[in-house]
């Protein structure tokens, strides 16, 4: 048999090539990640030394998951496309959502507009609202929206993602569910997901008139109480913990998973505080994570997040429910990296990071149009984004096998870095007293100002590269033809309010929402009392307003 | 020649939650010894009654929202409406189409900056328009 280097010979042999190339100039004095890890030239088995591969790597769909968490991965299944979508009113979006499935994508995603996101309806004289109607997404307020965005859309068969946050997940979720019981289905029967993230609303996109990070909490659990403990709808993710979101703030790829674990165990210690076993809940926990600049290292973190969350479920909350232990996640590619100059290098950057999404193992993927530094896509470029996944599913062979960046001396070295570096910044987190008190004293949002301040300062030095906008710059580019959203949107949903409230019975309403405000008061679980009201025909203002009026609104800590 | 600080109020109109942008420009802005004030979510009544207070020399605002022109419209309108439409240095900001820029303009915008926008443009531009530089 051929005898295998030892790592001391091969210790030496790295030393010797180190003195042989000492007279070769490298083009930069040093090299780093994204997140600042430093990057050596060369890597061997001896920056691999001390990984166990049974212990640390292991196979796909067992302990530790670093490999994936299936057995088959993309084998057995490839990832679900899903592409977020809405805009104008739901029967267009309804009509995209068509053009997307006929374009072969495999699951749904709703992107709303800014007034669902706060839960404002357009009749309210709120800060304007009606110029913003349809114009970033989907106008969702009240079931006839629901109804209209998902009508003859097989939603039996495919998997809805609703893209709101805490202060809305209740009503917007439970109009989805009446809607598919108006149409014979139960709520047992229907997958999908709400995004439900208490940090998108607080340090990622902040709307008008936000809650306080601990009532925002007490929404998040109540839906996850709901459809999972409770057994109300025992296929969908309540949530789906966000860290895309504060991703494109600016920070890097260990704050992103640190702030994701922290997050996920504030609402864990929630529902296990309100006396539900963790067994009752957490196997349907969720992340939706991002694909940005770097790419090994984004291979890396998919794989040190997949092994952090096993770590945590076992060394701390020990569920019996295998399930459990398996991180699960979509991933969305960096919509901050994308420029508004030479629009068509999106497509490049989009399908680079979409080949790391599939290369970490994601369950599904979102991939941006290259038009979407400019406005919401057209279907030209949204179909291309499609095809950027159907290339790698159809011609590239990437999903023949599982995990293939498994044993790079590089990436199982990143990994590891990683898995250190974000288990202690999460610590870090849950040492100050977690999420919510990070949120309260501003810690959180303080981390997100340094980041995006820094990005600003390291673009414009040019220490980080953006083509097209601090270098390779071309003069008298031809403006790309921008979507525009339907002019007559908030029209039509004002009349589609008037109709409803004019339709509707009232009496109940009005009653329904004076039972809402004792829930409120009592702190109990909105979700029964919403659901009774988005069926009555309530809108996402009325339910949101009696938040707003028990709870009060949160005075944000960062803005003098 | 000692000159007063230039006063620059800065705010996001509407519900829209993009913040980042307009936090980093209000940064910059202080760093090259500006007095930045970010209101956050302000009405536009309420900005234009605080720019008279405050007595400062730039309203800027930032829109991801797709309502750039509305919120345009809707600032000069109110500007007009208390008398002190020619009083201020009037920015916007965000993620819009380049064909709208003119249209910007035409609404009365000074200046406009859509995304890849170097802050120390803004700052350039500030300091062109109001024929001054601060003195920190």
């Amino acid at each position: 048999m051929k005898r295998m280097a030892d790592l001391e010979e091969i210790r030496r042999g790295y030393e010797d090539w180190r003195k042989a190339k000492e007279n070769w100039a490298e083009r930069r004095e040093s090299f780093h990640t994204d997140a600042g890890i430093p990057v050596k030239d060369l890597y061997t088995p001896l920056d691999t030394e001390g990984i166990d591969y049974l212990e640390d790597i292991g196979f796909p769909g067992q302990p530790p998951y670093t490999r994936g968490v299936y057995p088959t991965m993309y084998r057995g299944r490839l990832w679900t496309i899903r592409m977020f979508s809405g805009h104008g009113t739901p029967e267009e979006t309804n009509q995209r959502w068509k053009m997307l499935y006929e374009e072969g994508e495999t699951g749904f995603s709703a992107a709303v507009d800014s007034l669902t996101f706060a839960g404002v309806d357009p009749d309210q004289e709120v800060h304007g609202a009606a110029h913003e109607v349809g114009k970033e997404g989907v106008p969702l307020y009240s079931i006839r929206g629901v109804e209209a965005m998902v009508e003859n859309l097989p939603i039996d068969r495919m998997s809805v993602a609703l893209v709101v946050e805490p202060l809305t997940s209740a009503a917007i979720t439970s109009m989805y569910f009446n809607v598919a019981k108006k149409r014979g289905l139960r709520k047992e029967q229907l997958a999908g997901t709400t995004q439900n993230d208490i940090l998108t609303m607080t340090i990622g996109y902040i709307p008008w008139g936000s809650l306080k990070p601990a009532d925002l909490l007490k929404l998040a659990c109540d839906l996850i109480e709901y459809c999972t403990a409770m057994g109300e709808a025992p296929r969908w993710n309540p949530i789906n913990f966000t860290t895309y979101n504060y991703r494109e703030g600016g920070i890097d790829a260990v704050q992103e998973i640190g702030m994701g674990l922290a997050n996920a165990v504030a609402h864990i210690d929630e529902l296990l505080r309100r006396g539900w076993k963790i067994d009752d809940f957490v196997h349907r926990l969720a992340f939706h994570l991002s694909a940005h600049r770097d790419f090994f290292e984004e291979i890396a973190k998919y794989r040190a997040a997949r092994k952090l969350w096993y770590r945590l479920m076992k060394e701390r909350y020990r569920p019996e429910n295998p399930d459990a232990y398996r991180f699960r996640f979509h991933v969305q590619t960096a919509g901050c990296s994308l420029t508004a100059q030479q629009p068509m290098v999106n497509i490049v950057r989009t399908a680079y990071q979409a080949l790391e999404a599939v290369l970490g193992g994601c369950q599904s993927l979102h991939t941006n149009s290259f038009d979407e530094a400019i406005c919401l896509p057209t279907e030209d470029a949204v179909r291309l984004a499609v095809r950027t996944q159907e290339v790698l599913q159809e011609e590239t062979g990437v999903a023949n096998v599982i995990d293939p960046m498994a044993g790079s001396y590089y990436v199982e070295s990143l990994t590891r870095e990683l898995e250190e570096r974000i288990w202690e910044y999460f610590q870090q987190i849950e040492e100050m007293g977690g999420v919510v008190e990070a949120l309260n004293t501003g810690w959180l949002f303080g981390e997100m100002s340094k980041a995006f301040n820094k990005r600003r300062r390291d673009q414009e030095s040019g220490d980080e590269k953006v083509i097209g906008v601090n270098c390779y710059v071309l003069e008298g580019e031809e403006p790309t033809p921008p979507f525009r959203t339907n002019p007559r949107a908030a029209d039509i949903e004002r009349e589609r309010l008037q109709d409803l409230r004019r339709e509707r019975d009232n009496q109940k309403v009005g009653k329904l929402l004076d039972q809402l405000r004792k829930v409120c008061e009592a702190r109990e679980n909105v979700l029964p009392v919403v659901s009774e009201l988005t069926a009555a025909g309530a809108t996402l203002g009325e339910i949101t307003s009696v938040y707003r009026e028990v709870w009060g609104i949160w005075q944000l800590p960062f803005v003098a | 020649m000692m000159e007063k600080k230039i006063r620059v109020l800065l705010f996001k109109p509407g519900l829209d939650g993009h913040w980042r942008g307009i936090m980093t420009v209000s940064k910059a802005l202080s760093e090259a010894g500006m007095e930045s004030i970010f209101f956050g979510f302000k009405t536009v009544e309420g900005v234009v009654e605080a720019a008279i207070q405050e007595d400062v020399d730039v309203i800027g605002f930032s829109v991801h929202s797709g309502a750039h022109l509305e919120w345009a419209q809707e600032l000069v309108r109110m500007l007009e409406e208390k008398g002190v439409r020619g009083d201020f240095l009037l920015l916007v900001g965000g993620v819009f189409p380049e064909e709208d820029h003119n249209e910007l303009r035409r609404i009365g915008m000074d200046g406009v900056f859509g995304p890849g926008t170097v802050t120390g443009d803004i700052v350039a531009f500030i300091r062109e328009k109001l024929g001054r530089v601060e003195v920190g």
